[in-house]
């Protein structure tokens, strides 16, 4: 038959873990407890929002977000006057970042960005037709990237290290996402310490 | 003493043409970019048409439409083999737009079900689906979800304007 055994702690030592204190301040603290550390968790886990910020005169359509690889920069087409364009904006400060070549041959579509913002690409118009285009901030250089005739490129989403570049084209009626290899154009964009193949002996 | 011999001129002439067309064609080409025919044909053969690509890191999500119904579908750029999503696609709900993060872990997707159009985030490691409440009130349209998987950006229709919504994620 089993014994009872004393779960009393020893003499001079202090009790681990629970009490059976059931004293009515005691179950009020205990649960005002709970009810904060509830209020806090979900507090907590509860997604942060703000508005975009504005680039205009108040109410104005903003269109297709992208953000750069570390959410620092936020790309997004604003339909004022009956153009589209693009705008470029540190996403707190919501400070306009200067644009080059690309900013021309409005209206834009489908913006995307590399990890740190180096590189934004985006469909630009030249003349009926749309063409994929990748403007390296950093040298201002605009790389033009031409389908084969009959494509039509719809959506563009670059690779946030930019070696690769997907994107949704228009073929016969049918749309199809083609993934294209940029390794050999571009110099990749990574997030900080991380360390690029090859370049050195071993 | 050599003689002229017109039809040696004619065929060097054609010669000299065919390298200056292939040099000027392999200029163009030059500009266009490189495909991935490997993954290009897998993609094509999964499924009649396929749209609204998203890229991150060895990671494409991209909408396809597969029978009578499209759905979501990532697929791994190193090995070329589609990711299997547990709850991702359910049978009562139409997907319209799709954002992955860098490390394949979380994705971020717009759907209609039941009559609503719905933000959700999903986690692949979990396998669970969490909507996300658009506040103020309004139709989300299109998600781009930061490749480090915090932030979320949001094109929010309301009254009759889009908007983007900025959302940190926990």
């Amino acid at each position: 038959m089993a014994q009872r055994q004393d779960r009393r702690p020893p003499p001079g030592t202090t009790a681990p873990v629970l009490t059976t204190d059931s004293s009515p301040e005691r179950r009020c603290r205990t649960w005002s407890w709970l009810l904060a550390t509830l209020v806090i968790g979900s507090t907590a886990c509860t997604p942060i929002r703000q508005a975009a910020p504005s680039v205009g005169l108040g109410t104005e359509t903003r269109l297709e977000p992208a953000l750069s690889g570390d959410g620092r920069l936020l790309a997004s087409l604003l339909e004022r006057d009956g153009r589209t364009t693009i705008v470029l904006q540190e996403r707190q400060s919501g400070r306009l970042l200067p644009l080059g070549q690309v900013q021309r041959n409005a209206p834009h579509h489908s913006p995307s960005l590399s990890w740190n913002g180096r590189y934004l690409a985006l469909i630009s118009q030249q003349g009926e037709r749309r063409l994929a285009v990748i403007e390296d901030r950093a040298t201002g250089q605009l790389h033009p990237l031409p389908l084969p005739a009959g494509q039509e490129v719809q959506r563009l989403s670059l690779a946030p290290d930019a070696s690769r570049l997907a994107m949704e084209v228009n073929r016969g009626g049918q749309s199809r996402v083609l993934v294209f290899d940029l390794r050999p154009r571009l110099e990749p964009d990574l997030p900080p310490g991380q360390s690029v193949s090859g370049g050195g002996l071993p | 003493m050599s003689r002229f011999r017109p039809a040696d001129w004619r065929s060097r002439a054609a010669a000299l043409m065919l390298l200056a067309l292939g040099a000027i064609l392999g200029g163009c080409m030059a500009d266009q970019p490189r495909p991935l025919d490997g993954i290009n044909r897998q993609l094509e053969a999964s499924g009649s048409s396929s749209r609204a690509p998203s890229l991150s890191g060895r990671w494409l999500a991209l909408i396809t439409s597969r029978g009578n119904r499209e759905v979501i579908d990532l697929v791994d750029l190193e090995s070329g083999r589609p990711v299997p999503m547990a709850g991702l696609n359910r049978p009562d709900a139409e997907p319209l737009a799709v954002s992955v993060d860098g490390s394949g872990r979380r994705l971020a997707l717009i759907r209609q079900r039941d009559g609503g159009t719905e933000l959700v985030l999903h986690r692949l490691d979990v396998g669970a689906s969490e909507p996300i409440a658009i506040t103020p009130a309004g139709v989300p349209e299109q998600v781009a979800l930061s490749a480090d998987g915090r932030i979320l950006a949001v094109q929010v229709s309301r009254q009759g304007y889009s908007q983007i919504d900025l959302i940190t994620l926990p």
